[in-house]
């Protein structure tokens, strides 16, 4: 007979499974507190093959030793088992060969094992967690060793002695009964949790290749508004939270973090899992809030998250960009952003409790429909003295409308409307302005989780923009272009809307714009700068750089662009929050584009654009691309002249 | 970016007409009209300072609307026919172009003219008293001299209107006729025009009137006042309050352009138009105290040279519009240079009032600093690239080797800058140590600035040679090696001390002092001021009519102010020419000009000032080397054309060099001739 100890593997595993069952089903049970959502059952499981094998292995990927330790461990554990419980049935149990399968896959699972270990040697990166992770590889190891010594045993027919086989028996029983007791909180919630977290994803469309990134509508007629407790949010967002396989990998991008600031969306997350059950945060071992003041770390389905006396400071709430590169990392999937606007929702709706200065932005929002309360009348200010075709109050016509959003009232993004002015102009372009009538988009109030003055903005700048025909809206403040664009649908205003970058890119692409080379004083190369709300939440990485490119431009990268780009610390109400931290975000970026040999910084975004050029000493040049392009195209009309 | 540059940059509405931000120039005379108009050299002008991104420019100071009120002093403009209105419509379309606004100045001088010219028409004022500032007597008016010269203000509005000007101002300040009407100085009359402050109105009310009758509500016709003439028998801060409230009141004024003072006289006309002893916006009190009184917005001009101030003017309600007329004359672009976040880059006034004071004797308008100022036609405020790249030697830092070394840089060559002392500015240093002259070390700091971005090789404490300069291997060497203190020739002329000595402190006087000043300009002025204010006796001896004669109208008060003040003993029309020993003291030996009689003065010690001779060692030994012989084309340089020995240099191959002479090193003149002589070379390098 093969090895005795062999089929008892057997029944360690369905023991070790009946186990995690109870403990899992204990903790999935949790997630009923939370509010009803709308869940596509069918299509989620029917999805949830190629969520997890494309979707999830297209993040896990940028790292490939975590792919592999990943593929190895994962893949091992769940095969082995498998198949060692299957062995429990004599007619297989018996067969050497299934015994030498059974080993094949802890040979797997051991060499994925060692690498979990690997990467905490000499010793445990920052972002890893340590706690219970420290014990995983233990547990790993244990088992893996165990099975792989009863499973070899086993194929060879039970060539060991009886001790050394039972021993093995033991060490594989105890790790697997270590593993199982880690379904609950500890590192493999994020195994099964994680798998329900594809399935009834809160953003299904973003497994369809959709830059799904827009807030969701918030019922203002709610008996509360926003998340106070763990129980207000939906299930599958406290699912979500139970995802969090503690990888860190947010907490590297994210540019709060970076600069001191007291937020880490990794600890947040563990925090929102943690409310969601009686008890304290007590178990996370990973890296902090950086600077946080203390809180209590105390919560429960139904106790406050946010507060000096419950699971998380307010000012963690206040420090995030809403960059949503801690989104754009995250292997499992999770919505930080949304949470962390839930968050804000009910502390700005419910309890007025804002950082002082996003109080007195909101303030003026709500009364004059403008974040610094400078007068509608005075958004074309900068344009005095340029033509600027304004629309009448009703019944306008234009081809192009040109939405000037916040930036407008900004002196160094004057410059930028100016040169963009001066491009739609030499390209012929039909275009208007709203005037008076454009009001603040709402992005502002809608990240501050001023919701109710946001739902009025955009009703009220829906209906202007109903009064008049036009084909597209172009903007240069990617914050607009990702409201007009992803968020006003939901009310009621589906517009075509395009950032400056892209309309300009076509022009030029038409022949409407004639550019010569451009050589930048220095001759150092430019790079671009990706605004999150252009990149990231809407995917468009390419033509701001396809337009760089036409100017002949030496173009460089920072290391961190494109969709994982880095945050310029604008966002989110940040500036206005001004949650302080030990250094700032602007000076880190800016210090990449040093690193990266930049003598030229190119934006698209009045934000992005304010706080790089908020960067004092020797550093960069900051240009917006409308004014390179301008550049460029003023240089080639010089040349005619010289040449005629 | 400054302090409260968004209030700077922020559009004005007056009525219909929308100016695109605070900044402006009022109207003033640079000398630059011709037969009466505007021509090419006028427009021009301006025309720099609407694509530097001025909001507002105004024009034509004193331009007449009568023939009683001659164009010809200060080569003004004439409104008084319609042979102007051509020129105005290609002016205001020329300014248009760049999205600035245009507007005149109108007015009758009333006694503040001379007779002596144009028509020799007697002029005319409230009351027959003398002008002190031109001299002349006027006839009293009569009534139908009133009803004609309200008639020409009319005619001469609806001019600027069809012309296509955006608006107008009449001048009633600085004495001319309808403040001449005001003032109870000059306004003696006992009918309904004089007496009583509400009948001395009068007449600019009739004026007011019937331009508005003549060119309608919607046109912008503004009133440029003092708010205090700070002159005891003239208007007082109350009166003048009173006369703006009065006039915006009844709605005859769309904006009030303030300012302080008269000029009635030489030290008024110091006052009035404040140089660089003053402090910055002297007067900014008097336009925010008219400004709580009026509704319309108000205009101020007077030393607003930098930026910063003119925000803080703006942000803090003092005054609507900033006008920075002679900060324009210095750097044309001045907003463009604050919108697009250049500051650093505005050449700023100093306020060294040469451009004024040129326009007084009846020269053009020029700015000390700035060569291209109103030579738009031939010198550029923008240099463009060359198209072949060169290797440049410059020797010297003053003002003439800096500038050519800027334009040069500009101009896209690689240039290396010479400069024996440790540190650029040459002379400009050592006039600057004198008293109230500190602020002409603004000159070099700006080209120092320029040329360390420009990337020129600058060599401090390093005296250039020959072989310094041909191992550089240029293709143009520039000497501006300046000048050295010309020491004079008379018998006993090593005994005296110079006033570069005196000024950098090598020579620490003490004890009684003569000073003899050949030049009249501020050398020797500043010189003695320096001496007597560590303690010594001075007296200033000069064989000139007058103690700094040459120095102009709004300088050379605050200099005889201040020589007046230390009790400096100015003699003139009396020349020196001898000094010798005796005992441990000199004898200054002097002789006046007109009679011949000779006088000695007993002193410790004797300055002189004789201005300076070229110092041209360097220039010699690299003469017979050069392609050109260090000979310039003259024709080459009036025309505009590249100096034939460049192309000889590059044709004669390798170590050929073209060799050119400017500045004082050529012969003493002054820091403009130093900068129009390296500007107008080097832009066609």
């Amino acid at each position: 007979m093969a090895g005795a100890s062999a089929p008892l593997l057997g029944l360690a595993v369905l023991v070790a499974g009946l186990l995690a069952a109870a403990l899992a089903a204990h903790r999935l049970a949790g997630w009923r507190t939370g509010r009803p959502a709308a869940v596509d059952w069918f299509g989620g499981l029917a999805a949830l093959p190629r969520r997890y094998l494309h979707d999830v292995h297209a993040v896990v990927a940028r790292d490939p030793f975590t792919a592999r330790m990943h593929a190895l461990a994962a893949g091992g554990l769940l095969a082995a088992t498998l198949l060692a419980l299957l062995g429990a049935i004599p007619a297989l149990g018996g067969l050497k060969l299934w015994w030498a399968l059974v080993f094949l896959a802890f040979t797997a699972m051991l060499a994925g094992s060692l690498m979990v270990a690997r990467r905490r040697l000499p010793q445990t990166p920052r972002r890893l967690s340590r706690g219970r992770f420290s014990l995983l590889p233990f547990l790993l190891l244990a088992y893996a060793v165990g099975g792989l010594v009863v499973s070899g045993d086993a194929a060879l027919g039970g060539v060991l002695p009886q001790v050394v086989a039972l021993a093995a028996l033991v060490l594989a029983a105890a790790g697997l009964l270590g593993l199982a007791l880690q379904i609950a909180s500890g590192p493999l919630r994020h195994a099964l949790a994680g798998a329900l977290y594809l399935v009834v994803h809160p953003r299904p469309a973003r497994f369809a290749s959709v830059r799904d990134t827009g807030l969701r509508p918030l019922d203002l007629a709610a008996p509360k508004l926003g998340a106070e407790l763990p129980a207000d949010f939906a299930w599958n967002r406290l699912a979500g939270f139970d995802a969090c396989v503690q990888c860190g990998r947010c907490e590297t991008a994210c540019p709060a973090f970076a600069a001191g600031q007291p937020l880490n969306p990794k600890r947040l997350i563990q925090d929102l899992a943690a409310a969601a059950s009686t008890g304290s945060n007590a178990a996370y071992a990973g890296s902090p809030y950086p600077g946080a003041p203390a809180v209590a770390g105390l919560g429960g389905p139904l106790k406050p998250v946010i507060g000096a006396g419950a699971m998380i400071h307010p000012d963690t709430l206040w420090s995030c960009t809403t960059c949503r590169a801690c989104v754009e990392e995250c292997p499992m999937m999770i919505e930080h952003v949304d949470a962390i606007i839930d968050l804000r929702r009910y502390q700005t709706l419910e309890q007025g409790a804002v950082p002082e200065k996003a109080s007195a932005a909101l303030s003026e929002l709500r009364l004059a429909d403008d974040a610094g309360g400078r007068s509608p009348a005075a958004r074309a200010d900068f344009a005095a003295g340029q033509p600027l075709p304004v629309l009448p109050f009703e019944g306008g016509e234009t081809d192009i409308l040109l939405w000037l959003g916040e930036g407008a009232y900004d002196l160094r993004y004057g410059r930028t409307l100016r040169a963009l002015l001066a491009l739609l102009t030499r390209a012929g372009v039909d275009f208007a302005i709203l005037g008076e009538v454009e009001k603040d988009c709402g992005d502002l109030a809608r990240r501050l989780g001023d919701e109710a003055t946001f739902q009025r903005l955009a009703h009220e700048n829906i209906a202007t923009l109903a009064r008049h025909r036009f084909r597209r809206i172009v903007t240069a403040d990617p914050h607009a272009f990702h409201v007009l664009k992803q968020e006003y649908p939901a009310f009621g205003g589906s517009f075509e809307v395009l950032h400056h970058s892209q309309f300009l890119d076509a022009l030029v692409t038409e022949g409407r714009l004639a550019p010569a080379a451009l050589a930048l004083p220095g001759g150092k190369p430019v790079a671009y700068h990706d605004p999150c709300y252009l990149g990231r939440y809407n995917g468009e990485v390419e033509a701001p750089r396809r337009l760089l490119d036409r100017l002949g431009l030496p173009r460089v990268e920072m290391e961190r662009h494109g969709l994982r780009s880095m945050c310029c610390g604008g966002g989110g109400g940040a500036p206005v929050s001004d949650i302080p931290g030990k250094a700032r975000i602007a000076d880190i970026r800016m210090s990449q584009a040093v690193a990266a040999g930049a003598g030229t910084v190119a934006v698209g975004c009045p934000q992005c654009t304010a706080m790089l050029e908020g960067v004092t000493g020797e550093r960069p040049e900051v240009l917006d691309i409308a004014e390179l392009l301008l550049r460029a195209v003023e240089a080639a009309g010089d040349g005619q002249e010289q040449a005629a | 970016m400054i302090a409260n540059a968004e209030a700077l940059l922020k559009p004005l509405k007056i009525k219909g007409l929308t100016i695109r931000n605070r900044v402006m120039g009022t109207s003033h005379a640079p000398g630059y009209g011709k037969d009466g108009k505007p021509q090419e050299r006028y427009q021009l002008y301006h025309e720099e300072k609407a694509k530097g991104g001025i909001g507002l420019t105004m024009f034509g100071g004193s331009s007449s609307v009568a023939i009683d009120s001659p164009a010809t002093p200060w080569n003004q403009i004439s409104v008084a026919d319609d042979s102007v209105v051509p020129f105005f419509q290609s002016f205001s379309e020329r300014i248009h172009r760049h999205g600035a606004k245009l507007m005149i100045q109108l007015t009758h001088m009333g006694r503040r003219t001379r007779w002596d010219t144009d028509n020799w028409m007697p002029t005319v004022s409230a009351s027959p008293r003398r002008e002190p500032a031109s001299r002349s007597i006027p006839k009293e008016i009569e009534d139908f001299d009133i009803a004609r010269i309200v008639a020409d203000f009319a005619a001469a509005a609806v001019r600027c209107k069809v012309g296509g000007l955006d608006g107008l101002e009449v001048s009633a300040a600085h004495g001319h006729l309808i403040d001449q009407f005001w003032s109870p100085d000059v306004n003696k009359r006992t009918d309904k025009y004089g007496g009583s402050l509400e009948n001395r109105m009068r007449f600019g009310i009739e004026v007011l009137e019937a331009i508005r009758a003549a060119v309608g509500d919607d046109y912008v016709v503004g009133m440029r006042m003092s708010a205090d003439e700070m002159f005891a028998a003239g208007l007082s801060h109350e009166d003048c309050l009173t006369i703006a409230s009065e006039y915006a009141r009844r709605g005859l004024v769309d904006f009030l352009n303030i300012l302080g003072g008269q000029a009635r006289d030489d030290m008024a006309h110091a006052v009035i138009l404040p140089n660089m002893s003053f402090p910055v916006a002297p007067f900014l009190f008097l336009p925010s105290a008219v400004k709580r009184e009026v509704d319309v917005p108000v205009f101020h001009a007077q030393r607003v040279t930098d930026l910063a101030t003119a925000a803080r003017a703006v942000a803090e309600g003092h005054v609507d519009m900033v006008a920075m007329t002679r900060a324009h004359i210095a750097d044309p672009h001045l907003v463009k240079k604050l919108s697009e976040g250049r500051v650093d880059d505005i050449r700023q006034c100093v306020g060294a009032g040469y451009c004024i004071d040129r326009i007084y004797v009846g020269g053009d308008a020029l700015c000390l600093q700035n060569a291209a100022t109103g030579r738009e036609a031939t010198m550029p405020h923008v240099i463009p690239k060359a198209e072949v790249k060169r290797k440049a030697v410059v020797v010297g830092a003053g003002p003439a080797g800096l500038e050519a070394a800027r334009v040069l840089a500009e101009r896209g060559h690689s240039v290396v800058l010479f400069e024996k002392q440790a540190l650029v500015g040459g002379q400009i240093n050592i006039a600057s140590k004198a008293g109230w002259r500190e602020a002409l070390s603004g000159i070099p700091r700006w080209l120092l600035g320029q040329v360390q971005k420009l990337g020129v090789d600058l060599r401090l404490g390093t005296e250039a040679t020959e072989a310094l300069i041909r191992a550089e291997a240029p293709d143009v060497v520039i000497v501006a090696t300046g000048g050295t203190p010309n020491p004079g020739e008379i018998p006993g002329h090593e005994l005296a001390t110079s006033t570069w000595d005196v000024l950098t402190g090598k020579a620490d006087l003490s004890g009684s002092v003569l000073l003899f000043d050949e030049t009249g300009q501020h050398q020797g002025s500043s010189t003695a001021e320096f001496i007597a204010r560590k303690g010594s006796l001075v007296e200033l001896v000069t064989h000139d009519r007058y103690v700094a004669q040459e120095v102009g109208t709004t300088n050379q008060p605050i200099h005889l102010r201040e020589l007046y003040k230390l009790g400096v003993v100015m003699t003139p029309n009396m020349e020196l020419f001898e000094i010798y020993r005796e005992d441990n003291r000199l004898v200054a030996a002097l002789r006046n000009t007109m009679t011949g009689a000779e006088e000695e003065r007993v002193v410790d010690h004797v300055v002189v000032e004789h201005g300076t001779l070229p110092v041209d060692a360097l220039y010699f030994s690299l003469k017979e080397g050069a392609v050109n012989r260090g000979q310039m084309d003259q024709a080459a340089l009036v025309a505009g054309t590249a100096q034939p020995a460049i192309a000889a240099a590059e044709a004669a191959g390798q170590g050929a060099y073209a060799l050119f002479r400017i500045g004082d090193a050529v012969a003493g003149r002054n820091i403009h001739a130093a900068l129009y002589d390296a500007l107008r070379l080097t832009k066609d390098i």
